[in-house]
């Protein structure tokens, strides 16, 4: 017969702190789910304020979802939230002085100057939740990591990306008997046609984004490249480049005004809007502000897959934008949980800016994408992700090439050339320019 | 008295005499009026002199310790790198035509000021209906913040639908849009500089009249009248009166002109940020993009101390002359 007497498992103090345990546990368990469930945050951050600083957004409504997405985010999960908005040509110099004081803001967005190799040293390693938010949504795109890694580790959360592509007017080139201009040879006869009828084509030169962007997508598709796989050698000396800049003075001369020599990153927008222009390389943006400045011009306005160079190459390059986080900031949990919760609303994030904004997510970049996949005109948008690129392309986006970026070496290369100055001059210079700068990345 | 070397009672006490003695003689020369005001008037200068090292000495002697480091935004440790920042300014084109090109804008700048700044002072100095108000509404362009200013004159520049090509072209001086004669004004480059000082001149040559102004009214009306009387004509009363009396004014006035030509960095940012590919660019500009845009503090700093040089003797001369005139 089995004795019915409860077995002595240890002292009576032992039961105690096990029941605590298992008790506690238990709660912290049911806290996790429950926080899982309600997609919480942890309580470490309740009671925290976040700060992040982003752009001024070129699509208004995006900004006004921003703000209170982040606001009702920080309701949720106990943290009081402020948003400040600048002029994203002002971030870097904002980003300077944060540093030096060595306090600001818990979140800032970087916009093509892409500033998270210059800074790294004090930024967090964002690598944990680069990982996690790519194995949730199919990896992310090729180009994700270039402007954040540094030495195998991952600085930021790329956002999404700006499209440039090419604008074009489908009555003009019809009227005309021209083909939709899918190679940069039919952009060129399209520009050189409707040029002499009133409606030239544009693409900036001056020293401004567009012309950093642009003429870098010409260059690539045409089989030039700007560094080498490393980012350690600039490599704009080569017969795919001399070809560019050939290409480039034809069409200019052929399908240009000088006043591409002037314009700022809006001025494309309003040459498209005032219906003189037959195409214009540019985000859909402008294409987008046509829909109530000129209705017309919208209407007869089509979106082009990035233009294949001579060899059949695409490359469409962005302007990429991603979060970057202090590492003395005193809130670094509750800016990575912003910036999963920001992830997993990618796809509202894209309707919000009415197709503007592209995912680096792959899983979000599958067809239909939303808005882009609804709208005849824009599908075709969404083949772009596997031939985007960056600054430095094949290269990484170094800190040298963000530096050749901001001095504008490329573009005023193209601008010598279209100006009359000779290829191998121009390209002499803009070489030299290259090399001066990486050397001295190089010394550093 | 024996004076001995070794010391002793004696020389203790000659010491202790010494101490008191002058001791007193501090204390009688602190007790005169002039020490005092002396040291009452030092006193009073101690919180310029404080100013001055704060905010002006001390971000100097950090430019020049930036300029000859090897400082980056993103790296907290700099190591010494003498001139090697100077040199790889000097090695860049850019820098060149920058450096050309900061002349150029001071120059150019200045000659249209003090045009327009003195004949708007002389305007001023007239007596006709609502001269109140029109002394309020010509420091507009000195007071409007320089984004909205700028980003308006943008505007007027613009390549398409520029106010100032519509203005020309309806009184026959130019063609129609898209034709050749239809100014690119920041698109080529001779005009794309003229485009920036126009709007420096237009922003500061208020500033130059009032200073102007404030220098006319304070030379008195006999010496104006004894000269009239003597027969000096309207240009030779401003060259041989007014001019000499109202000098100290003009030299600061002109001094602060200077500085802030130089060191104007917004107006060719925010219109050209230096372009066409270097027509426009100025050293703080170059400064800014270098040191600021693309990170390199030290090369940043070098390229913005050049400045000094430039200023410098320009300063000298003119304070030096302002002293040899007992002002």
């Amino acid at each position: 017969m089995s004795d019915l007497r409860p077995t002595q498992t240890g002292p009576a103090s032992a039961s105690r702190r096990r029941f605590l345990k298992v008790a506690g546990a238990g709660m912290a368990g049911a806290s996790v789910l429950t926080m899982l469930e309600a997609r919480q945050a942890p309580a470490q951050i309740k009671g925290s304020t976040l700060r992040i600083l982003t752009w001024s957004h070129y699509i208004p409504a995006y900004d006004v979802w921003f703000d209170k997405f982040a606001v009702e985010w920080g309701d949720k999960n106990g943290v009081k939230v402020k948003v400040d908005h600048i002029p994203h040509l002002e971030i870097p110099a904002r980003m300077a002085a944060e540093y030096a004081a060595g306090s600001g803001h818990d979140l800032i967005l970087n916009n093509a100057t892409i500033l998270a190799r210059l800074y790294y040293k004090s930024l967090v390693d964002m690598t944990d939740i680069y990982d996690s938010l790519g194995k949730k949504y199919g990896g992310w795109i090729p180009a994700a990591k270039s402007p954040i890694e540094v030495e195998g580790r991952i600085y930021g959360i790329p956002m999404y990306y700006i499209l440039l592509p090419m604008l074009w007017r489908k009555d003009l080139f019809e009227a005309s008997g021209l083909k939709p201009p899918d190679t940069w040879e039919l952009a060129r006869v399209a520009a050189r046609t409707l040029k002499p009828k009133g409606n030239p084509a544009g693409i900036a030169f001056s020293h401004c984004n567009d012309a950093n962007l642009n003429w870098r997508s010409l260059m690539f598709s045409f089989g030039a490249t700007e560094t080498d796989p490393s980012g350690d050698n600039p490599t704009i000396d080569s017969k795919e480049m001399r070809e560019t800049l050939r290409f480039a003075k034809a069409l200019f001369d052929e399908g240009m005004t000088p006043e591409v020599f002037s314009w700022d990153d809006a001025s494309d927008n309003r040459f498209l809007a005032s219906g003189i222009a037959s195409w214009i390389h540019d985000a859909i943006s402008a294409y987008r502000t046509t829909e109530s400045t000129n209705p017309a011009v919208f209407k007869n306005t089509f979106v082009a897959m990035e233009p294949a160079g001579p060899g059949g190459k695409r490359v469409s390059v962005a302007a990429p934008i991603v979060f970057l986080g202090w590492k003395f900031s005193k809130n670094q949990q509750a800016a990575k949980e912003f910036m999963v919760h920001l992830v997993d609303n990618d796809k509202e994030g894209m309707i919000q800016s009415t197709g503007y904004n592209m995912p680096f997510l792959n899983d979000n970049a599958k067809k239909p994408m939303p808005i882009l996949g609804v709208d005849p005109k824009m599908q075709v948008l969404q083949d772009f992700p596997k031939i985007v690129g960056f600054y430095g392309y094949p290269g990484p986006y170094t800190p040298q090439i963000q530096e050749v970026a901001n001095l504008f070496v490329l573009p005023d290369i193209l601008t010598r050339v279209a100006r009359g100055q000779s290829i191998d001059d121009s390209l002499k210079w803009g070489v030299g320019e290259y090399r001066r700068i990486f050397a001295k990345h190089k010394r550093a | 008295m024996t004076v001995t070397l070794s010391g002793g009672p004696e020389s203790t006490s000659r010491a202790a005499a010494q101490r008191v003695s002058w001791r007193s003689s501090v204390t009688a020369r602190w007790r005169t009026n002039t020490s005092r005001r002396l040291a009452f008037g030092y006193m009073l200068l101690a919180p310029a002199a404080l100013y001055v090292l704060l905010l002006v000495g001390i971000p100097f002697l950090f430019s020049l310790y930036l300029a000859v480091s090897d400082a980056n935004v993103g790296d907290q440790v700099s190591t010494f790198v003498g001139l090697a920042n100077f040199r790889a300014a000097w090695e860049m084109d850019s820098f060149w035509d920058a450096l050309r090109n900061s002349v150029v804008f001071l120059v150019v700048a200045a000659i249209f000021k003090s045009l327009l700044g003195t004949s708007l002072a002389f305007l001023l100095l007239q007596n006709f209906s609502g001269k109140k108000l029109v002394r309020a509404l010509v420091v507009i362009p000195f007071t409007l913040p320089i984004s909205v200013s700028v980003l308006s004159w943008k505007w007027m520049y613009d390549s398409q639908f520029s106010v100032i090509n519509w203005g020309l072209h309806k009184v026959g001086l130019i063609g129609a849009y898209g034709s050749e004669s239809w100014p690119i004004w920041l698109g080529q480059p001779q005009l794309a500089l003229i485009a920036c000082i126009g709007v420096n001149v237009w922003r500061s040559f208020p500033f130059s009249a009032i200073v102007l102004l404030a220098g006319f009214t304070s030379v008195p009306t006999e010496v104006l009248d004894a000269a009239r009387v003597d027969g000096c004509s309207f240009f030779q009363r401003f060259r041989h009166v007014v001019a000499p009396m109202i000098f100290p004014i003009l030299i600061i006035g002109f001094l602060f002109d200077t500085v802030f030509t130089l060191s104007d960095l917004s107006v060719v940012y925010l219109l050209t940020a230096g372009g066409p590919g270097t027509a426009s660019m100025i050293l703080p500009v170059l400064a800014y993009q270098i040191g600021i845009q693309a990170g390199s503090l030290g090369r940043g700093a070098a390229i913005a101390l050049m400045l000094v040089p430039l200023l410098f003797p320009a300063l000298f001369l003119m304070l030096r002359n302002l002293k040899r005139r007992d002002w």
